[in-house]
Parts: C-alpha cells; sequence; structure tokens
C-alpha cells in the first residue's frame, strides 16, 4: 500500500492541476490522516501497529506542509512586466551561439518567454 | 523542467499558432541544447549564465539555489507581435507553474485565428 501510495503521489505531482495547489493536497493529507486516527481508535485488538503507520504518515504530513510553504516559497519581488508595456530588451545567445532578442520577433510573430530554474 | 515538459506536450498546437518559446535559464548552452533535444522540444533555449536579464526583470531568487546560489523566479510571460506583454505569471512557490492551457489561452486570445 505504502509503495502505491508513493507510486500515485509521483503521477499525481505531474498533472498541473495538483501540482499547483500544495496547499490543498497536504489539505487532503491531514483530512486522511484524521481520518485514520478516527478509524483506528474505533478499532479493536492490536492497535499498535497502526498508531505507527499513523505516526509515519503525521510526520510525512508535516515534512510535507513545511516543504511546501516554507521551503518552495519564493520570495515576492517586483518585476519589470507590465501588461501592455513592452519588457526591456535583451539579448542573450541559443545554443548555436547565435545572438537572439525578442526584438527579432517584433511584428513577426508572438513570443513565449519561459524562465526557469534549469537543471542542476 | 516539469512545466517545460507540459509546455512541450502541447507544442504542437502552440506552433500551429505561429509562436516562438523563449525558454531563458542559467544553464549553459550545451546542455539547454542536450535538454531540448531530449525531450525534443521545438524551443530557443537561451543561456543567462550570470542571471543578468532575470536581474533586469526583477526575477532573481536570491539564494534559492540548493548550493545557495541565485536562481531565477520561474516566471512565463506572452508577448504580441509587437512585443508588448499581453500575459505573464511570475512564481510565489517554485513547484507552482502556469498550466500550460492558460499559457496557450493567453496566446490564443491576442489576435484571433492567423492564417
Amino acid at each position: 500500500m505504502a509503495v502505491g501510495a508513493v507510486a500515485a503521489y509521483a503521477l499525481l505531482l505531474r498533472v498541473p492541476v495538483v501540482r499547483n495547489h500544495p496547499e490543498a493536497y497536504v489539505v487532503a493529507f491531514a483530512l486522511a490522516t484524521a481520518l485514520g486516527v478516527l478509524a483506528v481508535r474505533r478499532a479493536r485488538g492490536r492497535r499498535w501497529p497502526a498508531w505507527l503507520a499513523l505516526g509515519v504518515a503525521g510526520l510525512l504530513l508535516v515534512v510535507g506542509a513545511w516543504f511546501n510553504f516554507v521551503i518552495a516559497r519564493v520570495p515576492d519581488t517586483p518585476t519589470a512586466f507590465r501588461v501592455g508595456a513592452p519588457p526591456p530588451d535583451f539579448t542573450l545567445k541559443d545554443a548555436a551561439g547565435r545572438p537572439v532578442s525578442p526584438a527579432d520577433y517584433r511584428g513577426r510573430k508572438p513570443v513565449v518567454l519561459v524562465f526557469y530554474r534549469g537543471y542542476w | 523542467m516539469a512545466e517545460l515538459q507540459g509546455l512541450g506536450a502541447k507544442l504542437s498546437e502552440a506552433e500551429r499558432a505561429g509562436v516562438e518559446i523563449v525558454a531563458i535559464s542559467p544553464d549553459p548552452n550545451e546542455r539547454s541544447q542536450r535538454v531540448a533535444d531530449g525531450l525534443k522540444l521545438g524551443y530557443r533555449f537561451l543561456a543567462d549564465p550570470d542571471l543578468a536579464v532575470a536581474r533586469r526583470y526583477g526575477l532573481v531568487h536570491a539564494r534559492g539555489g540548493p548550493e545557495g546560489q541565485d536562481v531565477p523566479r520561474p516566471a512565463t510571460v506572452v508577448l504580441d507581435k509587437d512585443g508588448i506583454v499581453r500575459w505573464f505569471s511570475v512564481a510565489r512557490n517554485y513547484q507552482v507553474r502556469p498550466d500550460p492551457a492558460d499559457v496557450l489561452r493567453a496566446v490564443r486570445a491576442l489576435d484571433g485565428p492567423r492564417p
């Protein structure tokens, strides 16, 4: 079951709607853990393995929430983009070493600029 | 990289819309090229090794990298044919990226279908 959960998590994270709402999946995980606590409290017989599993789940929840809300947070900075205005132009080299500037496309086609953190 | 793959999956549509997708990162050129080839993306990869452009655009996440180095804030900007910003999105959480469908919608909203 744990393996299935990890696989489901990895798969779901590829769906933009899921990845883009970390607060929603942290809340969903918290609800699931709370339901688990209720179920174990009502269960009969040997309960310590279930409590142990819930303890691990609780720990994962705290680490997950900490990651999503503290580590993954990007500080807000004022950007140079204003809807309706051109951004400052620039020239950078492409993979072949040719200089490329957004101005090269002016009057020709729209441009989507994607800034990303890169592979480390 | 996830958002690049997401956009890549929609790329044929974006290409049909006649859009140039320019991906900018501090990665060295050869490495970006390998990434592009590996993913079979039709992007134009530009290297911004010292974050000069990210800095000018206000897109630096100071000490945001795994070794405490400065990294760009993930951002997506749609410029129309005249180079005017029509839509943009800047990350507040590095896991959260614009849905490729939203980017495509912004592109399509520029001036309707073109020949």
